[in-house]
């Protein structure tokens, strides 16, 4: 029983060293202190386009749509995988076929709102998309 | 010999609901699951005819509870292989041990292989995304695949080769 415990002790250490790596290699890191920011809606059936200008001090675009929810009009979805967005300026997607689609400064967004840092002067755009 | 037949059809129906079951039951806690515990440890008992047979009825399964998506379709590859695994390594393992690092590895690699799986769907940029979004899953998975069946394996192979040998040599 001894050595179970052992083995199972010397599993959880390197399994908690391979969560240091990650936290310190790959996930991503955000960026302190103001940054300026533009977000941009678009939800062409609809003939929504609409540009945001924001000051912020958060890191993550996350914590910017949080904040600014009622002006925005975002209803979020939460997965295992983390926050997703499903509704925006008033637009509920349709789950089963639509979904909306980041941009980061033009370019397809690799992950979640909730890993996107905030640099300033980037434009953060959200087009309803479907799948 | 029908009567067996219809023995192991009667098994082959039960240990795959049992394997839903343990799914389901541990689905609150994300990546922590009995899954590869049981499919290793019906492999080393009933066999990997059998087992493959219950991995196919358990993929399917899936799709009716979740809808069809592109994961769904990794798990009719990922389960065999981990039987197919476990059958080939079957002479080469001589505790407990071995099946536990059996089932870290897979755990660890989960997410990877499904990164691959996805890939051919959304392209590789996409899987090399899920891989990465899911490492931190894959970690829990792997470890928490160790831990598990390091204690659980024997005791539930020597139940289950008693309960074997009791539902045969009643017929």
């Amino acid at each position: 029983m001894n050595k179970k415990i052992t083995a199972i002790v010397i599993v959880l250490v390197v399994a908690l060293l391979g969560f240091l790596g990650y936290r310190a290699f790959i996930s991503p890191k955000g960026v302190e202190g103001g940054k300026e920011v533009t977000i941009n809606i678009i939800v062409e059936k609809e003939g929504i386009d609409e540009t945001f200008k924001y000051n912020t001090d958060h890191e993550f675009l996350i914590e910017l749509l949080e904040e600014k929810q009622e002006e925005l009009d975002i209803s979020f979805e939460e997965f295992d995988f983390g926050k997703m967005v499903t509704g925006m300026m008033g637009y509920e997607v349709d789950p089963t076929s639509e979904y909306f689609h980041i941009y980061i400064n033009g370019e397809d967004a690799m992950t979640g709102v909730g890993e996107i840092p905030l640099n300033n002067e980037d434009i953060y755009t959200f087009e309803l998309k479907n799948f | 010999m029908k009567a067996m037949k219809v023995k192991d059809i009667i098994l082959i129906g039960i240990l795959s609901a049992t394997i839903t079951a343990g799914k389901l039951a541990l689905s609150f806690i994300p990546n922590v699951e009995i899954v590869t515990l049981l499919f290793i440890t019906y492999t080393i008992v009933f066999g990997y005819k059998k087992t493959l047979l219950i991995s196919i009825i358990f993929s399917t399964t899936e799709i009716f509870i979740y809808g069809f998506n592109t994961w769904l379709l990794g798990y009719y590859l990922i389960w065999p292989l981990l039987i197919l695994l476990t059958a080939l390594m079957k002479k080469i393992i001589k505790s407990e041990y071995g099946y536990a690092t059996i089932g870290a590895i897979f755990g660890y690699g989960f997410g990877f292989f499904f990164a691959i799986v996805e890939s051919f769907f959304y392209g590789i940029a996409y899987g090399w995304v899920y891989w990465l979004r899911g490492l931190l899953f894959d970690l829990v998975h792997g470890t928490s695949n160790f831990i598990i069946i390091l204690i659980l394996f024997n005791p539930l192979k020597n139940l289950l080769f008693k309960l074997k040998r009791t539902y045969y040599n009643n017929s």
